[in-house]
């Protein structure tokens, strides 16, 4: 298919033809916009055609772990896209936004509500960006304190966000790793801890898919040695009206809105990256602050402690009444998000397990990783590969980096036992395959817009944008 | 609403496979348990939800915008919105998978390539979260490349996005310092500028490389380069900015669109997800991620970005609306933009708003009003205007788009004549 910029084409556009001039001296003009016109037809036709050669949740079963694939209610969409939002200016007056300044204040009530936490900031666009406004207030809150710590206490199944961020925020990673269960290692752990630990930033449940069982006591012992706990929040859809961080003992958490809340994934965002807080960390949230006075909602910047901002405005707005869509919808039954993703999980998980290598022997939460090195190196990247000539899309391989040939499954609360017994169908077939026909396996996909892809090559001799041959 | 396709039956069946009798029995050990319902409102109906929603959006008042600072009301197509909504693309994820995400990889490469085009710069990126905190990515980009830890910002940058290199700057432990010299990592300046003026900066641009440092140029109402210079015509380095000009809606403030773009010798540094054109096993043409050794769930601590998710479906957004207005298109917002503002201007002139501005300006100017800001403001609102960013009492910076008819101009102008 080409590329938009082989069109060549005249258009009239979408404004009123008017004779208006610019009178701009040339030393700050442009001569030439080498962009295309193309017809409107042709960018309808190019970009629908672009969406077939896609996979998305409203295509098929998504079990991409950690990543939360559920289905995106479309009444969040339409609620999104009222005038009264869409149209919204950010730099409005408080008395035309209410409406907005609202929606988000009884967001942010759901969440408090939810993870158990005092105070939530909406402002973070992902979860990533949850991560450095955390960071950043833990550093913040023990230089007010006065204590000096330089380090992190990070698993080693842990999304690389979290490395990545504490670097980033310029504390040291120490990482601890993973026992026999599948937990944070124990002795391990208590080792680590001393006056230069700032926070340890857990997921939990952990990306194995595992509740951490000495979540308690963990806390409790960061707490006694001063340090902060920070939640990793990518995993909380299985947790929703079963338990709530801040009772583990957490201190902080960021939720992606775009995983456990529904909003649409698009293709590699817009997110939102929500961070929750208990009170003693209030004072440094971003500014402004949303508050409601006896129903009137004002933004409020007086917060002198602040971390500052994070956000050009007040966060991903659009995101946030999808999410607010998606909770009045459940309600108080949304435990059962949780329940059919754990459900669904371990069904799933019970179908495989005789034919994949289980590391941990443990009931899953939300997700599961099995394992693949029973069928050989690389056999995770080539089952992937081979599910898509099923129609799946695959699990995400090759994490957590802790287990070899690791497939990570996380079906979501959204998938009938329908479509989970048909990929269990198809994981047991390839298994089978790759035994039986592993040339089948090793060349796929077969049936897909392109075949396996050249990623040296395009390393090597980059392409990153269209130049004009001509 | 339940989103949950699971049967009575299916759920018995489910359980039976497992081998236990309920699903407390698989969350038994996610301690502490609550032990009541959360306290959140009743579960409602679909039908119940839209009204309860459309009763908040219709608290909020759309008026007729005459204030930027940051956000632009632009001219969005219709086609834009039907083609965006489509669920294979905004119900996928991030193109793990190249063999079938080949219509969100083409897109991104399509994407790097206009703000290549429009920027003058060689590399550009898959998008960041907006415009503030790609320029944050850009001062880190910076004391990554020059191993120097100080940040040169010139004045007029936003003051939202100044909060926001603020904030990463301190967690980084970068400092902002006043002046030029042989530590400063980058000199930062934003163009046209927060008060709208535009100017030539290749002097600014040799300062910086004089002293060792690279340039970052920060562009956050990017329909200027429709007429503008490119930044790389002024020696820029980096290039960020904000895209939300570009076919993406006000929406209170988000989601928009951060774009960052670089020269070549910079590509390794880039943080975000980059998509490169290659060829398959059958030697088709085909798009993938790449130079993924940057990213953080490949190089961890030593990533150059924490970012993951960024605004995927807004930088389609963009790269659709480009293609829908073109060359043509954007040219003739561009100058509409600039005729209204400066008509507008003009006309102000004659009422005793002098201009404040001392350098051409695109689409957006500041003024120092004759009458109390406030007292303008509040007489503009009452006749459904929005009538500027309030900087100081007597001190707005006012903004016109294509969408600022003559019309409305001239019922700015009576409105305030009569005041």
């Amino acid at each position: 298919m080409k590329t938009i910029f082989e069109y060549d084409e005249e258009t009239t556009g979408y404004l009123p033809d008017e004779d208006v001039s610019v009178n701009l001296p040339d030393e700050i003009t442009r001569e030439d916009l080498s962009l295309p016109n193309v017809s409107e037809i042709n960018v309808v036709r190019h970009y629908t055609n672009l969406s077939q050669k896609n996979f998305g949740v409203d295509t098929g079963f998504y079990p991409l772990g950690s990543c939360t694939m559920k289905y995106n209610p479309k009444v969040n969409e339409d609620m999104a896209r009222l005038e009264g939002f869409i149209g919204l200016h950010p730099h409005s007056f408080e008395q035309c936004s209410q409406g907005a300044l609202e929606i988000m204040w009884k967001l942010e009530q759901a969440l408090k509500e939810i993870t158990g936490m005092d105070a939530v900031s909406l402002q973070p666009a992902a979860g990533a960006q949850g991560e450095l406004l955390g960071t950043t207030i833990a550093k913040e809150y023990f230089k007010q304190k006065n204590e000096k710590r330089t380090k992190a206490i990070i698993p080693d199944s842990a999304h690389g966000t979290n490395p990545a961020t504490a670097a980033i925020c310029k504390l040291d990673t120490v990482v601890i790793p993973t026992d026999s269960r599948g937990n944070m290692d124990m002795n391990e752990f208590k080792n680590a801890l001393s006056d230069e630990i700032a926070i340890v930033m857990l997921t939990n449940p952990n990306t194995l898919g595992l509740y951490e069982e000495n979540i308690l006591e963990i806390c409790d012992m960061a707490h006694q040695n001063g340090t902060l706990m920070y939640c990793d929040g990518a995993n909380m859809n299985a947790l929703l009206g079963i338990t709530k961080p801040r009772e583990q003992g957490f201190d902080m958490i960021h939720l992606n809105l775009h995983k456990s809340f529904s909003t649409p994934h698009g293709g590699g965002g817009p997110g939102a990256g929500v961070l929750g807080v208990r009170s003693f960390l209030e004072e440094f949230l971003p500014v402004p602050r949303i508050i409601n006075k006896n129903s009137n909602f004002v933004l409020d910047y007086d917060r002198p402690k602040s971390v500052g901002k994070v956000h050009s405005f007040y966060g991903n707005f659009g995101m946030l009444v999808r999410a607010y869509s998606y909770i009045i919808s459940w309600g108080t039954n949304i435990r059962k998000v949780s329940e059919h993703a754990v459900l669904n999980a371990n069904y799933l998980l019970s179908l495989l397990k005789d034919t994949y290598e289980l590391p941990y022997d443990r009931s899953c939460a939300h997700e599961f990783v099995i394992s693949s090195k029973n069928l050989g190196q690389k056999s995770a990247l080539n089952i992937a590969k081979r599910l898509l000539d099923y129609g799946f899309h695959p699990p995400t391989i090759y994490f957590p980096l802790i287990v070899s040939e690791a497939l990570m499954i996380e079906p979501t609360e959204t998938e009938s036992k329908e479509t989970l017994d048909k990929f269990a169908d198809a994981m047991k077939k390839i298994a089978k395959e790759v035994k039986e026909e592993p040339e089948v396996v090793t060349s796929a996909p077969h049936n897909t817009p392109v075949r396996r892809l050249d990623e040296i090559t395009a390393a090597r001799k980059p392409n990153l944008r269209w130049q004009n041959s001509k | 609403m339940n989103y949950i396709p699971t049967t009575q039956r299916d759920k018995k069946e489910m359980l039976r496979t497992i081998g236990i009798e309920s699903i407390n029995d698989l969350v038994k050990d996610f301690k502490p348990l609550l032990t009541t319902n959360l306290n959140l409102p009743k579960p409602l109906s679909e039908f119940e939800v839209k009204q309860h929603i459309q009763e908040l959006a219709s608290k909020n008042r759309v008026l007729r915008y005459f204030v930027g600072a940051g956000s632009y009301n632009h001219y969005i197509p219709s086609a834009l919105n039907h083609l965006v909504s489509r669920g294979e693309f905004s119900t996928g994820y991030t193109p793990y998978q190249p063999e079938m995400s080949q219509g969100t990889l083409q897109s991104m490469y399509e994407f790097q390539s206009y703000i290549c085009i429009l920027t003058g710069m060689d590399v550009a990126n898959a998008s960041l979260y907006d415009g503030a905190s790609a320029l944050a990515e850009a001062a880190l980009l910076c004391a990554s490349q020059t191993g120097r830890n100080r940040i040169f910002v010139k004045d007029g940058l936003h003051p939202q996005h100044m909060q926001v290199l603020k904030t990463y700057c301190n967690t980084s432990n970068l400092e902002i310092t006043e002046q030029i010299d042989d530590k400063t990592a980058c000199v930062i300046a934003q163009n046209p500028d927060f008060y709208g003026n535009v100017e030539n900066l290749s002097k600014l641009a040799e300062l910086a490389h004089n002293a060792g440092a690279l340039f970052v140029v920060s562009v956050i109402e990017p329909t200027s380069l429709a007429i503008l210079k490119a930044p790389s015509d002024y020696g820029a380095d980096v290039v960020v900015g904000e895209g939300q000009s570009f076919g993406i809606p006000m929406n209170f403030g988000g989601p928009y669109l951060g774009f960052l773009a670089v020269k070549d010798f910079l590509l390794k540094k880039i943080p975000g997800r980059i998509c490169g054109m290659t060829t398959d096993v059958n030697g088709n043409k085909g798009f993938v991620l790449t130079f993924q050794a940057r990213e953080q769930h490949i190089r961890r601590e030593r990533a150059t970005s924490n970012i993951t998710t960024n605004q995927g479906l807004m930088a389609l957004a963009v790269t659709i609306y480009l293609s829908l207005m073109g060359k043509n298109g954007l040219q003739t917002i561009a100058k509409l933009s600039y005729a209204r503002s400066h008509l507008l201007q003009q006309k102000l002139d004659g009422l005793g708003f002098k201009i404040l501005n001392d350098r051409p300006f695109y689409n957006e100017f500041f003024v120092k009003t004759p009458k109390p800001a406030d007292s303008i403001l509040e007489a503009l609102l009452r006749n459904g205007i929005h009538g500027g960013y309030k900087i100081d009492d007597d001190k707005l910076l006012i903004c016109c788009t294509e969408m600022n008819t003559t019309s409305d101009i001239d019922n700015f102008v009576t409105t305030v004549k009569n005041l």
